[in-house]
């Protein structure tokens, strides 16, 4: 069934925010993707710039104040359609969350509380990490700290590559081994904001 | 006759077709008022050709009411009555201001919500006092436009939370204008830079007022302005370099006068002698306490930045916060805006230009930038040209739900752009229970008693379940302006409950300082509280499960399981009196296996009964 627009009934495409023919908002879909709000196909590869700038392009039209002066559910619609697309932007661009919101896509809940992590080398390979971390930041050791760092960003590059690979056909069908890339990637994200924090506080004594 | 006018082509510079619109700077010491006048934003000035309006406001005895420089020049003869820095009141509760109150000579009332002052034309609330203000802007600027503005921007610091906001927009309402957005300061003051040379890329926006720091880093793409972080130091401003230099002054002059009249001639001395070092390379400044001769003190431009350095190094780790939030480096920045009176210390500007790499940008007047800014985004928003320009704000502090054991669960993290929404899934925590109680805290902590509360309110009417059966789905709405709506709903049956959260009162500059600071500076110490706290209740979940088995079926224990139960069941409660999590799990998971065989056989009776009456038939099903 195709969606028409509700001021001048021609038919919606994508992204259907607005319409192509008259240009009036249109009610807000919560049942649209991410990626179907931005107006994107649904892909773990993603050109980055262009994620930017279509969104950004919609958020010229949509965001709530171009309808300062508009009527109340003009302005609901504006402000649910901008929301949206800020969380687009937010989801999409970072690889980890991309990944993650692929495979909540197909039901999977790779990064949830109930998932209990069993693969022995990523805990081995997060305690020396840790451990790591925790002996250059008492020896207020910059070098190593950048060494750690640059370890850190390659193992990330490798985990999003393994990504792009088990995500290049959706549905995807490794799905348990997306999940532990995802995992992994998840540990490196947050020991690089441990990262920053520890270089924050050795240059602000 | 009145002078022509040439428009630009596109432009129209008919006033009947042209909509008119005000940007306005809402300071703490001063407020002044811009607009987009033939394509170019300008300042307004009144007849004596000020721009700058002294936020004084004076409740005379003929029921007079004086705002701007005859107020301020009043407030030595009728401190009661005068009120200055009212902006620090704003959205603040009674408790908010208690650190205040002691330097101020202000009246103040307790009263529900946020703070009144008592003055001889009555209790006044700050929105009042406020609106005054901006009466007198919106009368020179019904003046100088020849007709009443459409509507006006106003403008607030990036680190104003949503009391503070809320309080804002009231007092515009207040004093008739109609406000079409509210806009972050280090924002606007880049909307003024930007548009002018027309440029695009990352710019760090140091604001240094008189008593507040903000950094933010923002992103200009293609006309569309995207803040991507804000940090700061709302306790730190160009104030604490004059009580450096009067310390130094006081101390220099070995005139030792616990005096508050003496104390504030010096500290106007060093103030001047600021300002005058911006130019000159010395000054000789007289100090006379009225008692003994005066004395004569050379200050020199290399003392003052020596004295002043201090406080220069405390605007670098909130620098170096925003960035790293950006997820930048210094070398990415393209162009550093400097905001604020503050900013013509030349000290300050080296010191900002070395830690940015690159020289600094200081074409605009760093007092007028602001309101020029805020009357360009005013102009586009009621539609005028510029439809190339868009701002995007983000969200200033955190917000968040209290979870059990006093922790807070953070549902949108600060820094999100907005608008924004989230919604967060929580559950019953006893068997049976129908109501639940929301409570809406902003801050960077973990425990609530360290965030701002911003909200409380019920959910009631959830249908009677199991602990941890019911699904209440929370749901946070925060729009352009940065206003909060929190609604929620128990999805299994639809029960909803919503609020506008315009809370009563909002946090003093101090604490929000102090709670971005806590937040990093308290990591370790919040890790160990959050593990107590969770340890604690998981331990009173066990505890409540256990009684309530035990209530109805303690009979299916034998009595060396009861015995061993009991016993660990008081191993239990004693290590939840005490606060030692590891020993609170420990005695849980006691607890837990010592009432495996109750757990078991109740199961097992509950299947029974379940299957009682019913044929092999329906189980077949």
């Amino acid at each position: 069934m195709a969606e028409v627009c509700i001021q001048c009934g021609a038919e919606l495409n994508a992204p259907p925010a607005l319409c192509h023919s008259c240009g009036a908002i249109q009610p807000f879909r919560a049942e649209l993707s991410l990626f179907g709000v931005v107006g994107l196909p649904e892909s773990y590869d993603l050109n980055l710039q262009e994620l930017r700038s279509q969104v950004l392009q919609l958020q010229k039209i949509l965001h709530p104040d171009r309808f300062a002066r508009a009527d109340a559910t003009t302005r609901r619609f504006s402000l649910e359609w901008s929301t949206r697309l800020n969380e687009a932007l937010a989801v999409l661009r970072d690889p980890l969350k991309r990944a993650d919101y692929l495979l909540q896509r197909q039901e999977i809940d790779a990064l949830g509380e109930q998932v209990k992590v069993a693969d022995p080398s990523l805990l081995m390979t997060q305690m020396m990490y840790r451990e790591r971390l925790e002996d250059v930041l008492a020896a207020r050791d910059q070098n190593g700290l950048d060494q750690l760092r640059g370890e850190v960003e390659d193992a990330s590059s490798k985990a999003v590559n393994k990504l792009h690979i088990l995500l290049k056909k959706l549905p995807c069908e490794q799905v348990d081994e997306a999940g532990s890339v995802l995992r992994e990637l998840q540990f490196l994200d947050k020991l690089l904001g441990e990262i920053d924090r520890g270089e924050e506080s050795l240059q602000n004594l | 006759m009145a002078l022509m006018q040439i428009a630009e082509p596109g432009m129209t510079a008919d006033p009947h077709q042209r909509r008119l619109a005000v940007g306005i700077d809402l300071g703490t010491t001063h407020s002044l008022v811009a607009s987009v006048l033939s394509a170019l934003p300008t300042v307004m000035r009144n007849h004596d050709g000020q721009y700058l309006l002294p936020s004084v406001v004076r409740y005379c005895e003929d029921d007079k009411v004086v705002v701007g420089y005859p107020a301020q020049a009043a407030a030595g003869q009728d401190p009661h009555n005068t009120i200055a820095s009212v902006k620090r009141f704003m959205g603040r509760g009674h408790e908010d201001v208690q650190l205040l109150a002691g330097h101020l000579p202000y009246d103040l009332v307790p009263a529900e919500g946020m703070i009144r002052l008592r003055t001889r034309a009555g209790e006044k609330s700050p929105v009042e006092v406020s609106a005054e203000i901006l009466k007198v802007l919106k009368d020179l600027a019904v003046e100088t436009l020849g007709s009443e503005p459409e509507g006006a921007v106003i403008t607030v610091p990036a680190y104003f939370d949503e009391a503070q906001r809320q309080a804002t927009k009231d007092a515009a309402r207040l004093a008739g204008l109609n406000v079409l957005r509210l806009l972050a300061e280090p924002t606007a003051a880049a909307v003024a830079y930007g548009l002018d040379k027309k440029s695009e890329g990352l710019f760090a926006i140091y604001d240094l007022g008189g008593g507040t720091f903000d950094i933010s880093i923002l992103r200009l793409q293609a006309g569309v302005f995207e803040v991507l972080a804000t940090a700061g130091d709302t306790a730190l401003g160009g104030d604490d370099m004059d009580h450096a230099i009067a310390e130094w002054l006081m101390a220099e002059s070995g005139i030792h006068l616990d005096d508050p009249l003496w104390r504030r001639q010096v500290l106007q001395q060093a103030r001047q002698a600021k300002e005058a070092l911006t130019d000159q390379e010395q000054v000789e400044l007289t100090l006379d306490s009225g008692q003994g001769a005066p004395r004569v003190i050379q200050l020199t431009r290399k003392q003052l930045e020596t004295l002043i350095q201090p406080v220069l190094q405390r605007t670098l780790p909130a620098c170096r916060r925003a960035l790293r939030d950006a997820g930048l480096k210094v070398a990415d920045v393209d162009g550093v805006v400097l905001v604020g009176g503050a900013t013509r210390v030349p000290a300050l500007r080296r010191l900002v230009s070395e830690f940015f790499q690159q020289p600094v940008l200081t074409d605009i007047d760093p007092d007028q930038v602001v309101a020029l800014g805020a009357a360009i985004q005013a102009d586009a928003l009621v539609g005028n040209q510029r439809e190339d320009l868009l701002l995007m704000d983000v969200l200033p502090l955190s917000l968040g739900l209290e979870t059990m054991g006093g922790l807070v669960e953070k549902i949108i993290p600060r820094n999100t752009p907005i608008p924004a929404a989230k919604a967060q899934e929580f559950t019953t925590f006893k068997d049976g229970q129908t109501a639940m109680s929301i409570h809406v805290l902003q801050g960077e902590r973990d425990l609530v008693q360290d965030c701002r509360s911003l909200a409380r309110f019920s959910l009631r009417g959830i249908p009677p379940m199991v602990a941890g059966a019911a699904r209440i789905r929370v749901t946070f709405q925060v729009d352009a302006d940065g206003l909060l709506t929190v609604s929620a709903e128990e999805t299994s049956t639809g029960v909803r409950s919503e609020v506008l959260v315009k809370p009563s009162f909002g946090l003093n500059d101090e604490e929000i300082a102090r709670m971005l600071q806590d937040s990093f500076a308290h990591g370790a110490e919040d890790i160990a509280h959050r593990r107590l706290s969770e340890a604690r209740v998981e331990g009173e979940r066990v505890r409540e499960a256990l009684q309530g088995a035990l209530s109805t079926d303690a009979a299916l224990l034998q009595a060396d399981e009861k015995a061993q139960l009991d016993a660990a069941s008081e191993h239990l409660e004693q290590c939840l009196a005490g606060s030692d999590a590891d020993a609170i799990s420990k005695a849980a998971e006691a607890v837990e296996a010592a009432a495996e065989p109750l757990v078991q056989r109740r199961m097992d009776s509950a299947l029974r009964r379940a299957i009682a009456g019913r044929s092999i038939d329906d189980l077949g099903e």
